[in-house]
């Protein structure tokens, strides 16, 4: 909220230039987000929180002043003179709704001149953003900015049947407000309404056929309490807001009405000629009860962790109007202004005390007991796959979960559940949750070429959503683009595996690609009976390289990684090691081959390495040679080339029943 | 034999003469120094020799080897090319540029959250996690912001269906622990937010955060400013003031933003902090009553604070990074420089 500096002085004496004031402020609450000289005014921009609507009047800040220097707020004056008309006797209030209108008030004052108000009022006005507009309505905003508490003129005179009733809408019924909107009404909105129709949206703006304009004469003045979640749902649902619901959905000082209408009635009267009518019609429901509360001094020195005496205390309550009923040395008890409903647990009074006490007089205790911190096995898999992967080059990206709903972006490799979409999206670009990472891994690719980087090595660790009963499942999943070929991307998976402890081996299945891969160069890869992720080629055209790319279910990653070591002795013989090369069927894969070897259960064969495969003019066409070697290591005796050689041909037989493989000759 | 020798010697001296390439010379290599060459068939023959001329011989045969050998290594070098010859001549430059292996970087973001928990596991915190996707209640009513409630319009919030959105704060975080662990209570709560903020350089509608709660008897709000403290003296250094403000959160009371003296100016005033010397970097306060209600919890055994940060936000300061959106481009040429 803007406020002006020489109008706060009206109702404080403090001796702070414009950037003194602001710090003191800003250190009890109000942050000053910006001072500007106006003329011979400063206007002083107040971040007033939510949870303090007295503040959003001059008169709020110039008691949180007043309790900041020690000094005391001088009200400003409600004196006028009025004639002998009752104002009931011009106009009946009928109030429908006392829940959502708790209190009413209407003054009235006629043969009013309505002209441009005076100057030092126009002056601050304007210092703080407003603009003037004539006598009347600056009065009402001037007063709401003093006060407060907002107020509104209607033009007595276009006032049908001399009736107020404040009552919900009918269906049917609509309303053009003074800013021109014209916005049709339901029964969930409260209006004010004379005898034939709605005036106004109650607390949010009247209308315009009832605005005081030149050629008013006669006015009624309102000033009211509105309930806050009333207004605050009929500000949305019409989609206007002001000043004055502004003010009514944080809460406006229950016991204010009167002194804002009388204010303004008093202003009214000084600077629109004009006769008061006597007295106010009045309708309010119930009375207000003051809240008493109960501070304890130890547990105020609890929880601020601080040893201070109650008159301490005490002497901060008082300077902040609270008005204390009684006090001993262990409590104080209080009654809270009625402008702090925001105030009603004792809690809340020991902010108060903090806050003028100041937060930075509080002292910095190191005293937290001493604990020890686990890494769970989450954070240790994401630190250790972060590690592994930056260390052979890849950079981490950080992409939108939040995705549009192209085909692309849409795939789902994970479930064949619907996308989960957001009901409120900003753009289309940003309105269904990501299902699968690699779209977003192939943009990135995309920008980083248009940006001349030639080659790029990118993963990310992030969330997929998949729709589920009442919140979706969030699978953690860790994606890899990269130009690389298959078969070194398949490598990194295979070694970041080994390097999480994950010994079972996977299995490498054809895939058809979806919309992500070629289809001939992708696969599925199953871990034990999950499905761990899935690789391939990107099928994307628009690059000049061939990338390859894997998302690999990082939870499953987690649940399977197994960092508990022990160490394996280590052979002292040495080993010996077999080149062979072997001629098999086009379809024989190298996995099958593996397995054969593997079921020939040769207890001193330690590897099996593969290292080529060869289709050529010396291999007959249908058939490739594999060439590969194997290790045999014992770890009690130096192996002689004999028992080699008999578990060599042992491998060679079962290779060949199994598959038909041949030894290639040299 | 010794004839023998003396003869390979001769042929070999009027075969060279013969060599005209590489390819020449290699054969000459295979013929007389191959596995099986002429020298190592005289080798294979001195173990049939008489013992007392074994020894003399077999000098012999070798310091012909040595020979041969150099004689070879000679014409290998002559015929295999220019490359060879110029390198032995030329001067090695030590100052050309080194091959560089490929190295990768974690994104600043994920920097800027392990430097985080690595502070604050100093401190005992753990870390734990959260779902994105949320039941209104977590975000909301179990942190005292009630339905229709004006602090609401603090909290803009994307929605996925009735009660279910998207977490705009990582304090959801708090009411899920609580809820299954009794005090004491240690953790910090890094993750993802989202709020439908227009994207432009300084606001982006998804975010990170990192939320921190402590939950035990007798903790006061000394006892944040203490860890607060730490944590900022350690993060952005040791000559950083800190400075504590009345504020409002719901889920909290007293309430208190907390900022650091700006680093650019030495809180002289800039442009980054406003000309005030000040920058506002967390949230944070002691747990309002009412949160504890909503996890029963007794409000009078215990007392905690709780403390919240945008994770984008201590980046750029402490970086000078001035564009939000550079986090989300991952540019390599960004993320290549942290």
């Amino acid at each position: 909220m803007k406020i002006s500096y020489n109008w706060l002085k009206e109702y404080v004496n403090f001796y702070l230039l414009p950037q003194e004031l602001s710090d003191k402020l800003t250190n009890t609450g109000l942050v000053v987000a910006d001072i500007q000289s106006v003329e011979d005014d400063f206007c002083i921009d107040v971040e007033v929180t939510s949870n303090r609507p007295d503040c959003l009047g001059v008169i709020g800040i110039a008691r949180e002043v007043a309790a900041v220097v020690g000094a005391s707020v001088q009200y400003p004056k409600t004196n006028y003179t009025s004639t002998d008309i009752e104002v009931s006797k011009l106009i009946s209030i009928a109030v429908e709704e006392p829940i959502l209108c708790p209190h009413y008030t209407a003054r009235i004052v006629r043969h009013i001149t309505v002209k441009p108000s005076p100057e030092w009022m126009q002056k601050r006005l304007k210092c703080i953003g407003l603009r003037p507009v004539n006598n009347i309505v600056d009065i009402t905003n001037y007063v709401m900015m003093e006060t407060g508490q907002p107020l509104h003129a209607f033009d007595l005179d276009k006032l049908s049947d001399k009736k107020i009733i404040v009552r919900r809408a009918k269906s049917g019924e609509e309303i053009v407000a003074i800013n021109g909107a014209r916005r049709a009404l339901f029964h969930d909105m409260l209006v004010i309404a004379d005898g034939k129709r709605p005036v106004a949206i109650a607390g949010i703006m009247g209308g315009k056929d009832t605005e005081v304009s030149e050629s008013t004469r006669h006015i009624l003045l309102e000033c009211a309490q509105f309930e806050p979640r009333q207004v605050r749902r009929t500000s949305k649902a019409t989609g206007i807001a002001s000043d004055s619901s502004y003010r009514f959905e944080r809460g406006i000082d229950p016991e204010g009405v009167e002194l804002a209408s009388k204010r303004a009635v008093k202003l009214i009267n000084d600077y629109a000629e004009g006769e008061v009518a006597h007295g106010v019609n009045d309708i309010r429901s119930g009375r207000y009860e003051k809240k008493r509360i109960t501070l304890r001094i130890e547990r105020l020195n609890k929880v601020l962790g601080l040893e201070i005496k109650r008159d301490v205390a005490s002497d901060i309550l008082k300077r902040l109007q609270f008005n204390i009923l009684n006090e001993v040395d262990t409590f104080i008890d209080v009654e809270v202004p009625s402008y702090r409903g925001e105030v009603y647990r004792e809690i809340d009074l020991i902010e108060e005390v903090a806050r003028i006490y100041g937060y930075n007089n509080i002292p910095t205790k190191t005293s937290i007991s001493v604990r020890g911190s686990v890494k769970s096995k989450y954070e240790i898999v994401e630190d250790s796959v972060r590690h592994f992967l930056t260390g052979i080059g890849f950079y981490e990206a950080k992409t939108f979960s939040i995705v549009d709903t192209s085909p692309l972006q849409s795939v789902n490799l994970w479930s064949d559940r619907a996308g989960v979409d957001i009901a409120n999206p900003l753009r289309q670009e940003e309105s269904r949750l990501r299902t699968c990472l690699l779209p977003s891994l192939i943009r990135t690719r995309i920008y980083n070429m248009h940006h001349g980087v030639e080659q790029a090595r990118i993963f990310e660790i992030a969330k997929v959503y998949l729709a589920g009963e009442k919140l979706p499942e969030e699978k953690t999943c860790l994606s890899i683009l990269a130009d690389i070929d298959f078969l070194t991307l398949k490598g990194i998976v295979e070694s970041l595996l080994a390097s999480l402890g994950i010994t079972s081996k996977c299995e490498w299945m054809a895939f058809d690609g979806s919309i992500l891969f070629k289809a001939d160069k992708s696969a599925k890869i199953q871990l034990g009976n999950n499905i761990l992720g899935y690789i391939g080629e990107v099928k994307e055209l628009e690059f000049k390289t061939s990338p390859c790319m894997v998302e690999l279910d990082l939870d499953l990653l987690v649940k399977m990684s197994n960092f508990s070591k022990y160490f394996q002795m280590l052979s002292q013989y040495p080993p010996v090691l077999r080149d062979l090369a072997i001629i098999v069927d086009e379809e024989v894969t190298w996995a099958s081959i593996e397995k054969c070897i593997l079921a020939a259960n040769i207890s001193f064969m330690t590897a099996i390495n593969f290292f080529d495969i060869y289709y050529g003019k010396q291999i007959p066409s249908g058939k490739k040679s594999i060439a590969f070697n194997l290790c045999f290591q014992a770890f009690d005796r130096t192996l002689k080339s004999e028992e080699v050689d008999v578990a060599q041909q042992m491998i060679l037989d079962s290779l060949y029943k199994t598959l038909g493989a041949e030894l290639r000759k040299q | 034999m010794l004839e023998k020798l003396e003869e390979v010697k001769k042929n070999i001296q009027s075969e060279i003469k013969s060599v005209t390439a590489l390819k020449d010379a290699e054969q000459l290599k295979v013929k007389y120094l191959g596995r099986k060459g002429i020298i190592q068939d005289f080798m294979k023959l001195i173990p049939s020799l008489p013992a007392e001329q074994r020894a003399a011989i077999g000098q012999r045969i070798n310091s012909l080897k040595t020979e041969v050998t150099n004689i070879v290594d000679e014409l290998l070098k002559k015929f295999s090319g220019e490359i060879t010859s110029k390198a032995t001549h030329e001067i090695f430059d030590v100052t050309l540029p080194g091959k560089r292996p490929l190295v990768g970087k974690k994104h600043l973001i994920t920097q800027t959250i392990d430097d985080i928990k690595e502070v604050f596991a100093r401190l005992g915190f753990d870390v734990v996690y959260g779902p994105e996707v949320e039941s209104e209640y977590y975000n909301f009513e179990a942190l005292n912001i009630p339905a229709d409630h004006p602090s609401r319009t603090d909290f803009d919030t994307f929605y996925i269906k009735n009660d279910v959105i998207l977490r705009s704060q990582t304090s959801t975080v708090q009411i899920r622990v609580m809820e299954k662990q009794k005090p004491p209570i240690r953790i910090i709560a890094p993750g993802r937010v989202y709020r439908p903020d227009t994207v432009d350089a300084r606001h982006s509608f998804m975010f990170h955060q990192v939320e921190g709660l402590l939950v035990d008897e007798g903790v006061s709000f000394a006892d944040l400013r203490g860890v607060l403290n730490q944590f900022i003296k350690t993060y952005f250094g040791r000559d950083v003031q800190m400075r504590f403000r009345p504020s409002f959160f719901p889920f909290t009371e007293p309430s208190a933003e907390v900022d650091i003296s700006c680093s650019l100016c030495k809180g002289k005033g800039c442009s980054v902090c406003s000309y005030s010397g000040w920058v506002e970097i967390l949230g944070a306060g002691m747990v309002d009553p009412n949160v504890f209600k909503a996890v029963h919890y007794d409000v009078e055994k215990y007392t905690g604070f709780a403390f919240g940060m945008g994770v984008e936000r201590i980046t750029m300061l402490k970086y000078g990074i001035n564009d939000i959106r550079l986090f989300y481009e991952n540019d390599i040429r960004f993320l290549s420089q942290f």
